[in-house]
């Protein structure tokens, strides 16, 4: 007897479920499908990106939506989660494309954008994801694929120009040390700081790689100790960046400078670290107190939603709404292809500033560089968007 | 009873034909998307099933398998062999590797083989994201020609081919051996059966299929990072699909994958964001409902039917 009601629990479960195309979906709407990881490993940084969707819809809906042909058209946004497994990304990415979903918004995590990307070139379907650095993804000769966000090559030229214009020469670090994790991005990004360090004045005096979640890394500590280093460029995951930090505390390695992209971008890096974590550099892609327009609002809606600024990928992935409601606008209807053209021309300001793109769909955005200072993250890059000193020279781990 | 038999086998036909002709009747990419997984982790699922099913032998190192079958399968496919001969590839090299860390892993028992066979999958895992770091995506010329029905239908060949396994099995002399086996090794031994040779047999057979779904999968997916085919996922959720539809039973893969893909699907379309708790919760429930599987479900709503193939009780896990 019990089977049986397990089994009419389940079947009554599945009654409706939209296997069939358009199952309670608004006709005159414009569709944008986003899968995101809610759960799983990225979890965190998919919370922050669904967040800025939301509000971005929000937003535009109570404007009246979307000027399309002389109709304002609303937007009706689905969001789908991937579990932070690039399978499921593709399944739940055909799902939206069956559903006629108009425009693709991505995730965050590059492996899951590149799995994405490509269901959006086979569907044709204007792709526009933040929240992954990985220029290779854009290498591919994608059409449909753009992304405002910055990427390595910019991640590796902003680091040394934000150096050389914040620190006076005498005193800037000049003998670096790049810990790159095992993977394509921590091989890309560490060609790129090495590349461009001598037209800058810097010196890679160590490069060395690490396994992803490695819970020792005190051999290329003091590696760098040994080599003299005074400045360390890392992209870490969040666990190998806090191990990173509390190791080199341990061994007593006391870089000027240090700058931790990714692992440093959580709130959780200074609840994990306390003082240990302050002092560190990050390049998340945006910052609440950029003076662009809509920020403020921006801001505070979020600040009476969640208690506090927007955080890091609130920003740009509001802004892919904003591009794609823009582009649609433009392109005067729903057809994939005119909207493709149309996000590829884009010339608009959004709430990470003005926005325009490449051929290969990389955007042409700010890059801000953010300090940890008293367990607060402070914008110190660019000075004219009301960025704060930088604090340099870090102090030594036992004068914190 | 008497009706039991001819109903079961009209089942199976009508099953066959409506796999076969869902393309035929529709062009939605969503449902043969889902269906598509179905069928894979319904091979999968098998083929962990023919050795920790039938063989009782708890495989927790089944992923190595999937990715080596995945990863030589795509590299010789992308290398410009036609897939058939890629795909066969996959499948050799995941039986040699099975024969290879079946011989030796073989002589442990219970969980020293379990976590035997996990730490040869981790070091795989480990080992190709240290070697192969770079996502390999399909090209964008080959995207525009993609279509998901050619790799559907392998889908259905290796869901059949592995389930016609597992009946196998169910029937051959081999199969009742790798039952002996099963129940109590000291016994097979002694009524003359190699137990050694019964139990690597079908951990080559488990292998070689787990790498042939592997394969499939390679073909299937425009965009992956190769050490994510050696993720303990590959082990796990086959796992879990057996225990939902019925260890050792040739048709509790296909229930339990059915149940696995379809309900969380659904769930994440219309539950959204508690969608995996909502999920965890109809799992434990269906687990003390069914503990034999959806199989055994099936049978207790179905009186008359006869009991579901499989062979005898299942190895503790």
């Amino acid at each position: 007897m019990r089977t049986l009601v397990v089994a009419i629990a389940v079947v009554c479960l599945l009654a409706g479920s939209p296997v069939t195309p358009y199952a309670g979906a608004q006709p005159a709407a414009i569709k944008l499908g986003a899968v995101i990881p809610l759960t799983g490993r990225y979890g965190g940084g998919g919370a922050q990106v669904q967040v800025g969707y939301q509000f971005a819809v929000d937003d535009l809906n109570a404007r009246g939506g979307v000027p399309v042909g002389g109709r304002r058209l609303p937007l009706a946004l689905t969001v789908l989660d991937d579990q932070s497994d690039p399978t499921k990304t593709v399944s739940q990415f055909e799902v939206l494309a069956a559903q006629g979903a108009t425009v693709f918004l991505g995730g965050f995590g590059s492996d899951l954008h590149a799995a994405a990307a490509a269901v959006a070139e086979k569907s044709k379907i204007p792709y526009c994801g933040a929240a992954f650095a990985l220029h290779a993804v854009h290498e591919q000769g994608f059409k449909y694929l753009f992304s405002p966000f910055e990427k390595s090559p910019e991640l590796g030229n902003e680091t040394y120009r934000f150096l050389n214009a914040s620190i006076p020469a005498g005193q800037r670090p000049t003998r670096v040390a790049i810990f790159q994790e095992r993977t394509d991005w921590g091989r890309e990004l560490g060609n790129i700081w090495t590349a461009r360090s001598r037209e800058y004045g810097y010196q890679v005096v160590l490069r060395a790689e690490y396994t992803p979640l490695s819970r020792d890394l005190s051999d290329i500590i003091l590696r760098a100790k040994s080599a003299g280093a005074d400045a360390v460029f890392a992209l870490p995951t969040p666990p190998d960046g806090i191990t990173l930090i509390r190791q080199m505390k341990e061994l007593d390695f006391s870089p000027k400078l240090i700058i931790i992209i990714r692992a440093a971008d959580a709130v959780s890096w200074s609840q994990a670290l306390g003082k240990d974590g302050d002092g560190v550099l990050l390049m998340p892609g945006w910052h609440h107190s950029v003076r662009f327009p809509g920020v403020a609002e921006l801001n505070a809606k979020h600040q009476r939603r969640f208690g506090r600024p927007a955080d890091v990928l609130v920003g740009p992935a509001y802004a892919c709404v904003q591009i794609v409601a823009n582009a649609i606008q433009r392109a005067g209807t729903l057809d994939h292809a005119a909207i493709r053209d149309a996000i590829a021309a884009t010339n608009t300001t959004t709430v990470v500033g003005p926005v325009r793109f490449r051929p290969d769909g990389t955007g042409i955005v700010p890059t801000v560089i953010v300090q940890w200072q008293s367990g607060q993250q402070q914008m110190v890059w660019p000075r004219d968007l009301g960025g704060v000193p930088l604090v340099y020279p870090l102090p030594a781990w036992r004068a914190r | 009873m008497r009706g039991a038999a001819p109903l079961g086998s009209l089942g199976v036909a009508c099953g066959a034909a409506a796999a076969v002709l869902l393309p035929v009747v529709t062009a939605n990419q969503a449902l043969l998307s889902w269906a598509f997984l179905v069928l894979l982790y319904t091979a999968l699922a098998q083929s962990w099933n023919l050795l920790g099913g039938f063989g009782g032998q708890v495989n927790l190192g089944h992923a190595a398998f999937f990715g080596l079958g995945a990863l030589v399968t795509r590299m010789v496919w992308l290398g410009g062999a036609p897939v058939v001969l890629a795909l066969a590839a996959g499948t050799g090299a995941a039986t040699a590797a099975g024969v290879l860390i079946g011989a030796p892993s073989l002589r442990l028992r219970g969980p020293y083989f379990a976590i035997g066979t996990l730490a040869i999958a981790e070091i795989l895992r480990i080992t190709t994201g240290n070697v192969l770091p770079d996502v390999s995506s399909l090209p964008a010329r080959d995207l525009a020609g993609y279509a998901l029905t050619p790799r559907y239908y392998l889908a259905v060949f290796a869901a059949a081919v592995v389930t016609g396994g597992a009946w196998w099995l169910t029937r051959s002399r081999f199969g009742r051996g790798l039952a002996a086996v099963r129940e109590d090794e000291t016994a097979a031994e002694a009524i003359g059966v190699g137990a050694f040779r019964h139990k690597l047999g079908a951990f080559a057979l488990s292998s070689g299929f787990a790498g042939m779904t592997g394969g499939i999968f390679a073909y299937y997916h425009v965009s992956f990072y190769p050490a994510f085919v050696f993720s303990p996922v590959w082990t796990f959720d086959p796992l879990v699909i057996v225990y939902l539809g019925g260890v050792g039973t040739v048709w509790g893969p296909l229930a339990g994958a059915v149940f696995f893909v379809v309900v969380q699907e659904a769930l994440s379309l219309q539950v959204g964001e508690p969608h995996l708790l909502v999920f965890g919760l109809l799992f434990l429930v269906v687990v003390i409902a069914a503990p034999g599987g959806l199989v055994e479900a099936l049978r207790a709503v179905r009186p008359g039917a006869r009991a579901p193939a499989h062979m005898g009780s299942p190895p503790a896990a």
